[in-house]
């Protein structure tokens, strides 16, 4: 099963695309994903219902976050109603070793997202404040990269020892499914989203040209 | 083909790549029109010496090379709104592509709404956004 997991819908501040048109997207240019996941930016979108625009068009939509810390930008895949009592998920300061303890708490997984990126990437905090505890995955196919980016991400995830995901970061429609993550069998709800990135047997795609 | 009325245009329809006119000529050009002459925008050297990778295409500009590209491709359409977002500068006398695709169809309202890049040679998207455009019926 191939998911997208790195994307934002108009929830997002800079975010242009509506769900149903990535659904009519993926469908009619016969994008090679199941399914994607609406990585909002400093929220959780506990309030959109997409569950018969997913059966409408077959797909599985998740919904996880992408929240700010002294590190730079990280998804956050496993969001409950505990989580996100542990953290403000609005403020662009969080401590990265918060953000992770407060994951391992809730059952939830962070994972660094454009790490190869700067000022808003992993790679470049490193240096100033060490490798952080607790990252076991980091994305290292992003569809908004520029120049070397993905590089210094893979570079960086080979020499740390981490696993990679792979995911488009779409703000607008036809920008979905650039980059997505394989898994091995079916994923139907986050739970076994999360249970698959623990299980740690999955792969990074690009399908940038 | 160009677009004359809604019925015309179908979901996923790609608009004509337009290639932009980025050169100094150009760009020094436009930002006297518009009053945004600053050396930033209007010399290499100097826009380096401010830290940038070379003079920068006005975001204005750009925006209307988006506008212009919707109007080769639908040319008695009006633009309600070109919403962007500028991810890296578009610098001067590089090549760009633009490009556009539609991602909605509003029949009752007559609007489409397209998505729009601008992509370096490498195929780095340095600017995106997307566009709502009025498409009437002829009377």
């Amino acid at each position: 099963m191939i998911l997208d997991l790195h994307t934002h819908s108009i929830k997002s501040d800079d975010g242009r695309a509506k769900v149903p048109n990535y659904c009519q997207w993926i469908r009619a240019r016969e994008i090679p994903i199941d399914g994607f996941v609406l990585t909002e930016h400093r929220q959780f979108d506990a309030e959109s219902d997409y569950s018969s625009l997913a059966a409408k068009f077959d797909l599985c939509i998740l919904k996880a976050s992408e929240v700010e810390t002294e590190y730079g930008h990280v998804l956050v895949f496993g969001v409950t109603d505990a989580l996100l009592s542990a953290f403000d998920f609005g403020d662009i300061h969080l401590p990265l070793k918060r953000v992770v303890e407060a994951c391992a708490a809730h059952g939830a997984v962070p994972v660094p997202c454009h790490p190869g990126r700067k000022r808003v990437g992993m790679q470049a905090h490193v240096g100033e404040f060490g490798v952080p505890e607790g990252i076991r995955i980091v994305e290292i196919y992003n569809g908004g990269s520029r120049d070397q980016e993905d590089q210094i991400a893979q570079t960086m995830a080979n020499e740390l020892g981490y696993l990679g995901i792979g995911g488009s970061d779409a703000h607008i429609v036809s920008h979905i499914g650039r980059c997505a993550t394989r898994f091995p069998g079916p994923i139907g709800n986050t739970a076994e989203l999360v249970e698959a990135l623990r299980a740690e047997d999955f792969e990074a795609l690009t399908f940038r040209t | 083909m160009t677009i004359n009325q809604i019925s015309d245009v179908e979901f996923g329809e790609e608009l004509p790549v337009f290639t932009p006119d980025t050169s100094l000529d150009n760009v020094r050009r436009f930002a006297t029109a518009a009053g945004w002459a600053g050396p930033r925008f209007t010399d290499h050297e100097a826009a380096r010496a401010e830290g940038l990778p070379g003079a920068l295409v006005p975001g204005i500009m750009s925006q209307g090379f988006l506008a212009a590209m919707i109007h080769r491709w639908a040319p008695e359409s009006r633009i309600e709104k070109v919403d962007t977002v500028f991810r890296a500068p578009v610098i001067v006398d590089q090549p760009y592509t633009i490009s556009g695709v539609v991602t909605d169809i509003d029949e009752e309202t007559e609007t489409v709404e397209i998505d729009l890049t601008v992509n370096n040679e490498a195929g780095e998207t340095r600017v995106f956004g997307t566009a709502t455009v009025r498409i009437a019926t002829p009377a």
